[in-house]
């Protein structure tokens, strides 16, 4: 339906009426006024489906592909427009659930700032292109005759799964390469790796819900973590009677340390050193004693509850009743996340986090091994903070003469001391694949608009499996909106076509190369349909699903070379606090900020709308003399940011947050010129082991600038929970653990 | 294909088609609209009433849906393609433009309600038409006037929210036997949702 001419009334107008003539306005109301003849077009169906009637919704199977986990959904299509997303039922993951991220990816395909048409370098800026023209600048660098071959080509993608990696790995092979970079921001690749030497796995099972008691060391697994939505409903499994217990240490409160029972403020960087200090009391326990080797025995000593105490700022008195409630409720789940792996010894510090659930007893109960993927060329690719020092490196020996680009923006996402936006110009062809122009595509000579997730193909695999492998099939909810939009596969097919007619040129589309890819994996599911019965099935269910096999951990190895050391770093004198950026379920590493129903979203723990913010410990804040919405300048080594105070009791004193995803400078109208990015400001400092970027491991100092701002927030103008005692709290050293637990 | 005979009750109101815009209408409304210029100018008048074919033979989706749907295409070439002796006249040449180029046709609504305004079709065919047994051209007729006696459709009814509420405060008999009467809602939600 298209307008051809609307009455301009905007709200200011309309209220005038009201004002000058509001009696007579209101009676005109209850006339003739508001029908109109003529003004708007009804257009019918030219040969639709049977099944679909105008005013009745039809709903279709797909796969969410907004974070990492790849939940089922099924989109409510009403007159070929996709109006509502929610969760698939047949989907493990998603359990016919969905998240507020996951909701508004429905604003990725209605986004006014969409990408219409191809664009091409003339000089300085991108002018609007058509296809063949984009195609053509392509070829010249790609095309047949091409001799680019190896490290001479790079893909640059987010942490890709399914057969979107496959098509992208069969076309740098027609290159002769296999330079596919997976980046991710904010990747987990740290406690992956712990795992993965630990247990064999880099993503066990971890089962939320059969546990009685959760010590999550900064793992926001209801907000950010590997599959949220997941964990959400697992954890209300956990809470159902008799009521599981949850203790959340972190440095700033997540919307997991929100909903826990205890939750302790800790040093950033020292949760490994805490962890280490609930081992080394409990191995005094006979029970627990028997597991452990003498010689970790003998490391743990070190970690006696006073020294730990001095070192991560929690009272020492609370390893002792986190170790009682330990020793209580069995079986126990130990997580950790994002803030403990964060840091120079983020490795160490997983590692004592993991040894605790060996000590335990949870491995093969809480924390049992994954079902392994009869797909294997489909899982995720491993994407990480490494990745951008590979392509840094890469683009250093300025050999790299062709860049494709899709899912990253690591010109917004790379720290200051990454200078990647310099380093493209040595680059002669560099291709962007979006839907949306962002800092990354502008600097690119050819940017290609791509479909929205909700109009496209694709198959993908969760990294995060947890019962059997499901394997989801994206399909389009709706024909395409912009005429000039293509599928990245079609795109692919393209250029594959060119390199290698041989192989490809039976596919006359990227749907026939899907089809045929799922339906070729048809034996693997034992099913006794023709292929179009399996191919349709596929589509309407949503996901093809391998069930759960036994596993057992073969290669559980304790030693102590992996432990924290047990000591005391002093504070920079010139840099006091400690910087720990939040990361937000919604607008994670700012992908999302072009969404404005996730701008919209208040933050879940400071109800914070449309703008970035520091958190500052009142008592801190009441010491500076500095009240909420004071402008500070909040400046480490690499830069410095500008935003309002926000005065929060849960952070640690000594710690400042400003979440990520704000900042933008070009990402469309919602995200541009609001707020600020982290990331500019994180210092140069990486995890000693693998080598991903410690994000929170920074040192900054805080200087007021005299400025203030109101601060736009959902709460009311008390943070005391509007004057009345709604929810009460306690210090957690003053709670009497009989009473608690 | 159901016909309608001519059964036409001649209880029904009388319907209003011409006059200027803002006429009043019999049922003392400032109601008239404008006449709307359709793509194609379809003949109401040759298919509902000389033809005799239900309203519903072609707005199938009203019996079935809030929204009447305006008919697909392929519904309109079904027919025309079996009718070959009106295939040369320009509006039939026009509508199997539409059809050879799959392109749908840009009709104008007529009847366009504001958006916080939900009528539904399916509850007033299935009460009116179905239940009490009225012949349609009566039951369409009641808000979209005798269409069967326009050529392209124009609006002649209010189609007020007072118009509306008088129309829910009379007394409807249940059905064809039974003679008790219902009011229609009189919530404000039933129509603002």
């Amino acid at each position: 339906m298209a307008t051809e001419k609307k009455p301009v009334v905007d709200r200011r107008d309309f209220l005038k009426v009201l004002g000058i003539s509001g009696a007579a306005a209101t009676l005109a109301g209850c006339g003739n006024t508001s029908i109109e003849s003529g003004v708007e077009k009804v257009q019918s169906y030219v040969q639709p489906e049977d099944f679909v009637v105008p005013g009745n919704s039809v709903f279709y199977a797909s796969t969410c592909t907004q974070c990492q986990s790849n939940c089922g959904i099924m989109g409510r299509v009403r007159e070929g427009r996709v109006l509502k997303l929610e969760g698939n039922p047949n989907s493990i993951i998603s359990k016919g659930k969905i998240c507020g991220l996951g909701q508004a990816s429905i604003q990725v395909q209605y986004n006014p700032d969409r990408l219409t048409t191809p664009m091409i370098r003339d000089g300085e800026s991108l002018v609007p292109a058509t296809w063949d023209q984009a195609i053509k600048v392509i070829n010249q660098g790609l095309g047949k005759d091409s001799q680019i071959s190896g490290d001479e080509i790079i893909f640059l993608t987010n942490g890709v799964s399914g057969h979107q990696k496959v098509l992208i790995d069969n076309f740098l092979e027609s290159y002769n390469s296999k330079n596919h970079i997976a980046y991710e921001a904010l990747s987990n690749r740290v406690g992956e790796t712990v795992r993965e030497n630990l247990y064999g796995y880099s993503n066990p099972v971890q089962k939320v819900k059969d546990a009685k008691l959760i010590v999550s060391f900064g793992n926001d697994f209801l907000g950010s973590g590997v599959s949220p939505v997941f964990m959400a409903t697992q954890y209300a499994q956990f809470r159902k009677a008799p009521r599981g217990t949850l203790i959340q240490i972190e440095p700033r409160m997540t919307l997991t340390g929100g909903n826990a029972d205890r939750w302790y403020p800790i040093r950033p960087g020292t949760e490994g050193v805490f962890a280490l200090g609930l081992a080394n009391a409990l191995v005094q326990h006979p029970e627990y004693d028997k597991t452990v080797p003498e010689e970790l025995k003998l490391a743990l000593k070190a970690y006696d509850k006073y020294t730990v105490g001095e070192i991560t700022g929690i009272n020492p008195d609370a390893i002792g009743h986190v170790v009682a409630m330990m020793w209580e409720k069995s079986p126990t789940l130990v997580l950790s996340g994002a803030t403990a792996e964060g840091h120079k010894q983020g490795y160490q510090n997983a590692y004592a986090i993991e040894l605790l659930n060996v000590i335990l007893g949870n491995v093969g109960k809480t924390v049992t091994p994954p079902t392994e993927n009869p797909f294997p060329q489909m899982n995720p690719i491993n994407a990480s903070y490494q990745s951008l020092v590979n392509l840094d490196n890469q683009l250093n020996t300025k050999k790299t003469k062709a860049m494709l680009i899709m899912g990253v923006n690591p010109i917004y996402t790379g720290p200051s001391f990454v200078d990647i936006k310099n380093k493209f110009k040595n680059v002669s062809l560099k291709i962007a694949m979006v839907t949306q122009l962002d800092e990354t595509a502008e600097m690119c000579d050819v940017v290609l608009p791509l479909l929205s997730p909700v109009e496209e193909f694709g198959t993908h695999v969760a990294s995060y499996q947890p019962e059997g492998i499901e394997i989801s099939i994206q399909q389009p909810l709706m024909e395409k909106l912009h005429p000039h939009t293509k599928s990245f596969g079609d795109v692919l097919l393209v250029l594959l076509k060119e390199r290698d007619p041989k192989n490809y040129s039976k596919y006359p589309d990227y749907y026939s190369y899907i089809r045929e890819a799922v339906v070729k994996s048809k034996p693997v599911f034992k099913s006794s349909m023709t292929d179009d019965e399996f191919w349709d099935s596929a589509l309407m269910n949503g996901v093809l699903h391998v069930p759960p096999k036994e596993a057992e951990f073969t290669k559980i190895k304790l030693n102590t070379a992996d432990l924290p050391k047990a000591e005391n770093k002093p504070l920079d004198v010139n840099y006091p606090f400690y910087f720990v950026p939040s990361i937000k379920a919604d607008l994670r590493d700012g992908k999302h900020a072009n969404l404005p129903w996730l701008q919209e979203s208040p933050d879940p723990m400071t109800t914070v709308v449309w703008d970035s913010w520091v958190e500052i410990h009142p008592k801190t804040a009441e010491e500076m003399q500095i009240r909420e919405g004071d402008i500070l300048e909040v400046k480490s080594s690499m830069g410095s940011l500008m935003a309002k105070a926000y005065l929060f009791p849960g952070i640690q004193p000594n710690t400042i947050s400003i979440p990520f995803g704000q900042g933008h400078s070009s990402y469309g109208r919602y995200a541009n010129n609001r707020g600020v990015n982290p990331f500019k400001i994180i210092n140069p400092i990486t995890d000693e082991k693998t080598g991903e970027l410690a994000l929170f491991a920074t040192r900054v100092q805080i200087i007021k600038t005299g400025n203030k701002e109101k601060v736009v927030k959902d709460e009311g103008p008390t943070t005391l929970q509007q004057g009345r005692k709604l929810v009460v709290t306690m210090a957690a050293d003053q709670a009497e653990l009989s009473k608690e637990v | 294909m159901a016909l309608v005979g001519a059964s036409y009750s001649i209880n029904a109101e009388p319907f209003k088609a011409g006059g200027a815009p803002g006429t009043q209408t019999i049922d003392g409304y400032n109601a008239l609209g404008p006449q709307v210029e359709q793509p194609i100018e379809f003949p109401h008048y040759t298919h509902a009433n000389v033809m005799k074919i239900n309203c519903m033979y072609c707005h199938t989706y009203a019996r079935r849906s809030a929204v009447s749907g305006i008919p697909r295409l392929d519904k309109c070439i079904g027919c025309h393609k079996m009718i070959p002796e009106v295939r040369d006249r320009p509006r039939i040449k026009k509508l199997f433009w539409y059809w050879d180029n799959h392109k749908s046709i840009p009709w104008k609504k007529v009847h366009d309600l504001p958006d916080f305004v939900r009528f539904n079709h399916e509850r007033h065919i299935q009460r009116f038409y179905f239940q009490d047994k009225r012949p349609v051209r009566e039951v369409c007729g009641y808000c979209h006037g005798d269409v069967a006696n326009m050529t392209t459709a124009r609006r002649v009814k209010a189609i007020s929210m007072g118009w509306c509420i008088d129309c829910h405060k009379k007394d409807h008999q249940i059905s064809a036997v039974n003679l008790k009467t219902t009011n229609g809602p009189n919530d404000c939600w039933m129509c603002h949702k």
